[in-house]
């Protein structure tokens, strides 16, 4: 009984020996792109240090710069301007431009819709940036207008969401002292 | 002596028993033992195995995704705390911010943290998607993780915004009016979508409840689930990889 089982193991051993042999040239280090490494420790370490960085950065920046806490809120009275939070400026910026329906409501469900199609229009099926350009091209338009007017939201409109050049040049226009 | 002896030696026995309990397969110096340490630990396994060195190169991910997931876990953490302090009525919010900004110990810091962490999270996430984007990643077969990652980043965004009316400031109150009226504009549902959202025609003390309950338990619940989806859909897609 015993003697079987251990012939058994051994039998096995051998079989995973030849195995092994056989499949040696592909797991022989080559330390090229396509090499498969263990995750651990390797990957992990380098997830870790990047969550040690970050951690470090919001302690920093939170203990110099100050989360802004302005007066208590009062439906009474309406800052000039009233912005959104700076995500949502180029919305703003739109719907200081067109009819409240185009940029409030189409224009966001148009981009949004077409986003999740991105993946169904691009036919091309290269992943390479050289075989790319025009999507490259266009998502580097979007990227351009997105932060265009998140800037421009958020510099460059003052009372009444007027344009006013006065955030950057100084001498922003001001409602009865304080800055609207 | 022999029984100190054999006293000490059962201690450590049963110590190394605990450690081994916790730390079963010892440090990861072969291959074998780091992968075997992957595959049996629950934090780990979210990882393959193995990868394919070209997959983790950092500046093929920049680590965007992973870091987005990171602040989000920073977000629940220092948001506890928050919570620990804040109590979401017009009456009280607005001073509780106060106290947290002047009077509790750490409360300045890890508001400011929450803070900017949701910041810096709606910067990762935009960037994370501008990386999928440039390298292609959206193509087949990982047309579907896209679109999770589309309700991801939109529920980033709602996740900041809600945030953004509780303190109950004049910068707050007045941001959330100007975006919930951008809602008002749709055809028929508008007026209604509004009125739903805020519970009521001006955003006072049920919009302040509302924004409140979506943002500590309904949209970190929805990003949540959909995080797990898009993991496990990294998982089962495979991941990308050089160009
Ligand atoms: C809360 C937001 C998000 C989190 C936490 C997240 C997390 C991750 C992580 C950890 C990965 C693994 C690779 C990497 O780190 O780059 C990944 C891959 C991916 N993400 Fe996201 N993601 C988020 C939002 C998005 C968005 C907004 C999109 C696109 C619209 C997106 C699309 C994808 C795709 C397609 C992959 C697979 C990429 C590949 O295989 O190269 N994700 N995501």
């Amino acid at each position: 009984m015993a003697t079987e089982a251990r012939d058994r193991i051994a039998a096995r051993d051998r079989v995973e020996q030849r195995r092994r042999s056989v499949e040696a040239p592909s797991t022989v280090r080559d330390d090229s792109e396509d090499e498969m490494v263990v995750s651990f420790p390797e990957f992990v370490f380098k997830e870790f240090i990047a969550a040690v960085a970050m951690t470090a950065f919001l302690i920093l920046v939170s203990v110099w710069l100050q989360a802004p806490l302005l007066g208590q809120a009062n439906p009474g009275m309406t800052p000039n301007p009233s912005k959104a939070p700076w995500y949502f400026l180029g919305l703003q910026e739109l719907l200081s431009r067109f009819p409240p329906l185009m940029a409030g409501v189409a224009f966001p469900t148009f981009v949004i819709v077409l986003m999740i199609l991105v993946p169904f229009l691009d036919r091309n099926p290269s992943r390479r940036p050289s075989e790319r350009k025009v999507a490259i091209i266009l998502f580097a338009l979007y990227t351009a207008i997105v932060v265009a007017l998140v800037i421009i939201g958020t510099f460059f409109r003052g009372h009444e969401f007027i344009w006013d050049w006065g955030w950057v040049l100084g001498n922003p226009q001001t409602c009865g002292g304080s800055p609207c | 002596m022999t029984v100190i002896r054999a006293a000490l030696d059962e201690m450590f026995a049963v110590i190394g028993q605990m450690v081994g309990s916790v730390f079963r397969h010892g440090l990861p110096l072969t291959d074998k033992i780091a992968a075997r340490t992957a595959l049996t630990n629950f934090f780990l396994h979210i990882h393959p195995v193995r990868v394919r060195r070209s997959w983790i190169r950092m500046s093929y991910t920049l680590c965007l995704g992973g870091l987005s997931f990171f602040l989000f876990i920073v977000l629940t953490v220092t948001g506890l705390f928050l919570m620990f302090y804040y109590v979401p009525s017009t009456s009280h919010a607005y001073q509780d911010m106060r106290d947290l900004q002047f009077v509790v110990t750490f409360g300045g810091v890890i508001r400011n943290m929450h803070r900017w962490a949701a910041h810096a999270m709606v910067i990762t996430v935009w960037l994370h998607m501008a990386r999928v984007f440039l390298t292609g990643s959206y193509k087949k077969p990982r047309e579907f993780n896209w679109g999770v990652g589309t309700l991801l980043l939109l529920i980033t965004l709602l996740l900041s915004f809600t945030g953004y009316l509780l303190p109950w400031d004049q910068l707050s109150i007045w941001a959330v009016t100007v975006g919930t009226n951008m809602a008002k504009y749709a055809p028929i549902a508008g007026p209604y979508t509004r009125y739903l959202l805020i519970g009521g025609r001006v955003v006072g003390d049920n919009a302040l409840l509302r924004f409140y309950v979506l943002h500590v338990v309904g949209l970190p619940l929805a990003a949540f689930l959909l995080m797990v989806v898009h993991f496990w859909r990294v998982r089962k897609d495979g991941f990308s990889g050089g160009l």
